[in-house]
């Protein structure tokens, strides 16, 4: 159980990809920190790679924390039977109270089955900390994020991962950096089932860059209806259409049109969002935009929390209206 | 064309039955539930809707693959059993629960590993996700305790008979996708994109609705110590002062208008 008081440890582990390491770490070093103001917390961070070093000393300089890195040939690239493995053996004799990773397509494929054979409690997807009285409340979106629930952990070890881009953390350097530990273990060369890792399809479009993004979600119903969707984006200076999951999926936008966690991650100036419900999964990909305008009928819709600008419309009567005017304003200058 | 090749498959699927995506959902009284509106619709969660299909796509091409559907709900939740075997699988189990409400992951699962279909699988599927809860656990913790190997977020798959594996493309950020191989029997959960599930053939549904289905009492199994519980659930914190625009859909649209404008963003 999760309670307020005795010092606890927390385990941070990093996200290691082709050779550095990703930003979610840092988000999950602000949730150990965040942690940390609700119960005395020491952190430690666990590092896998096949070249680990550098990144491990980076970590302990910008964190403060004490890292474990562990380092092998096999660790090159991620595979989910040798980080449980692994995990397991080095968790295993004495666990931390909480282990947290990023809610990724690594973290959320090794976490489960980790959390599994330490007999953890597993909470995944978290996006907010919270306590009352003793007790720790770790809250995770449901019903595509309609409404929160908060959870407590009824075990002595919890494993949690964490929803991208819900915290918050920035590197410094002005602290007594972590002691650095590399260990080397053998591990079986056939252990790793991973043939390759490999860009499915490459793209010349950066939509890091773009400074207005109009979106397309499954509200938009038929596949006809895009068509207003790029009416729109020609209407609006430098827009560049995109879409959630449900748009890739279908085929009406190719794959690096794709907003969201396996997809792009965005931060123009106007993110208009057309017929999207805003699960966390999508959120995850455009929250550091700067305005968001939001058009949907269900008022309900969990996008309207993250939005600036709510248009409770269907947007096959609203975007024609808007187009109408816009025209109009052009032909008045 | 794929010839058919001559290998006996057992394929387990797991579905879920989930509200529709507009559904009304509130909060209970006491804060803890959730509360879904009268006259909310449910339908088969889409990530199990493809995961059927990928078992159908390997029967069309493996003559000898019997497809097991295995479900946990409320009485309402045969109908996205019906629906898999309509699609094309050949019988179904439904571990009938009697409320709504949160199950924990790991009492899911360890009834799912319970049903001597899973034990007797050659290869599990699961969605990679249900979209009411999105834990995305049940997949990767009923492969653990059945001692197989697992992976997630199947975007392509191919059996091979002759080694008797599954090499499958599992989707990573940035994209980037994996290449694995995993030796039969295995678990594997289905990301959406993988395939366009078909509509039932209405001679399928008919012997679907015919077919009597396993049943088996929830309350009657086995229930393994719960490790979380949802202590209440809130309505999300607004990340942004969202303005509401009222009004006709004219006096929206030019509202918004001279928002983008105030904000240089159309010119």
């Amino acid at each position: 159980m999760n309670h307020v008081g005795e010092t606890q440890t927390i385990a941070v582990i990093a996200e290691y990809f082709a050779g550095a390491v990703r930003p979610t770490t840092y988000e999950c070093v602000g949730f150990a920190k965040a942690l940390q103001k609700l119960r005395p917390v020491n952190i430690k961070m666990v590092v896998l790679g096949d070249d680990v070093e550098s990144c491990s000393r980076d970590l302990a300089q910008t964190t403060g924390a004490d890292v474990l890195g562990i380092e092998a040939p096999q660790l090159s690239q991620y595979n989910g039977q040798v980080y449980q493995a692994v995990l397991y053996d080095v968790f295993n004799q004495k666990p931390p109270e909480i282990i947290c990773a990023a809610h990724s397509s690594q973290g959320w494929d090794y976490g489960p089955g980790l959390a599994a054979r330490l007999k953890a409690a597993c909470i995944t997807g978290v996006s907010q900390v919270s306590a009352r009285g003793k007790e720790i409340y770790f809250s995770r979106d449901i019903y595509g994020g309609k409404v929160s629930a908060d959870i407590i952990s009824k075990t002595e070890k919890t494993l949690l991962t964490l929803q991208p881009g819900s915290f918050r953390w920035n590197p410094t350097r002005n602290q007594e950096p972590g002691l650095v530990n590399i260990i080397s273990p053998a591990i079986d060369p056939q252990a790793s089932n991973t043939r390759s890792t490999h860009i499915h399809q490459a793209s010349d479009l950066d939509l890091s860059l773009a400074k207005v993004i109009v979106s397309a979600g499954r509200g938009i119903g038929e596949a006809e209806n895009l068509d207003l969707i790029h009416k729109l984006a020609a209407a609006i200076p430098q827009a560049v259409v995109c879409g959630s999951r449900p748009i890739i999926d279908n085929g009406w936008l190719s794959y690096d049109r794709q907003v969201g966690v396996t997809g792009a991650t965005v931060s123009p100036d106007l993110y208009l969002a057309c017929g999207i419900s805003g699960a966390a999964q999508h959120v995850s990909g455009m929250q550091g935009s700067a305005l968001v305008v939001s058009i949907n009928t269900d008022a309900m819709a969990a996008i309207f929390n993250q939005s600036d600008i709510c248009i409770v419309e269907d947007l096959t009567v609203f975007i024609p209206t808007l187009l109408e005017k816009l025209s109009g304003a052009k032909k008045a200058k | 064309m794929a010839v058919a090749v001559s290998m006996t498959m057992n394929i387990l699927v797991c579905v879920k039955q989930v509200p529709e995506g507009e559904a009304q959902v509130r909060i209970d009284t006491d804060g803890r539930r959730v509360a879904l509106g009268a006259g909310t619709e449910f339908r088969m969660n889409r990530y199990d809707e493809c995961a059927v299909e990928a078992a159908v796509q390997i029967k069309e091409q493996f003559a000898d693959t019997r497809i097991h559907i295995l479900s946990i709900g409320p009485r309402r939740a045969e109908a996205v059993i019906r629906r898999s075997i309509g699609m094309g699988a050949d019988d179904g189990t439904h571990i009938m629960t009697l409320e709504e409400g949160f199950v924990d992951p790991v009492v899911t699962a360890h009834w799912l590993a319970g049903c001597s279909q899973a034990r007797s699988a050659d290869l599990i599927l699961c969605g990679a996700m249900s979209e009411d809860l999105m834990q995305g656990q049940v997949g990767p913790l009923l492969a653990t305790q059945l001692g197989l190997p697992y992976t997630t977020s199947v975007i392509d798959m191919a059996i091979n008979p002759e080694d008797n594996t599954i090499q499958v493309d599992r989707e990573i950020e940035g994209g980037y996708r994996q290449t694995l191989v995993l030796d039969l029997p295995a678990l594997v959960t289905i990301q959406t994109g993988i395939n366009h599930p078909r509509y039932p053939a209405l001679s399928k549904l008919l012997r679907a609705n015919r077919l009597s289905l396993e049943i088996l009492q929830a309350d009657q199994l086995d229930l393994p110590q719960s490790k979380q519980q949802v202590d209440r659930v809130t309505l999300p914190r607004k990340i942004r002062d969202a303005v509401v625009l009222e009004g006709t859909t004219h006096d929206k649209a030019e509202q918004l208008i001279s928002i983008l404008s105030n904000r240089s963003l159309l010119t």
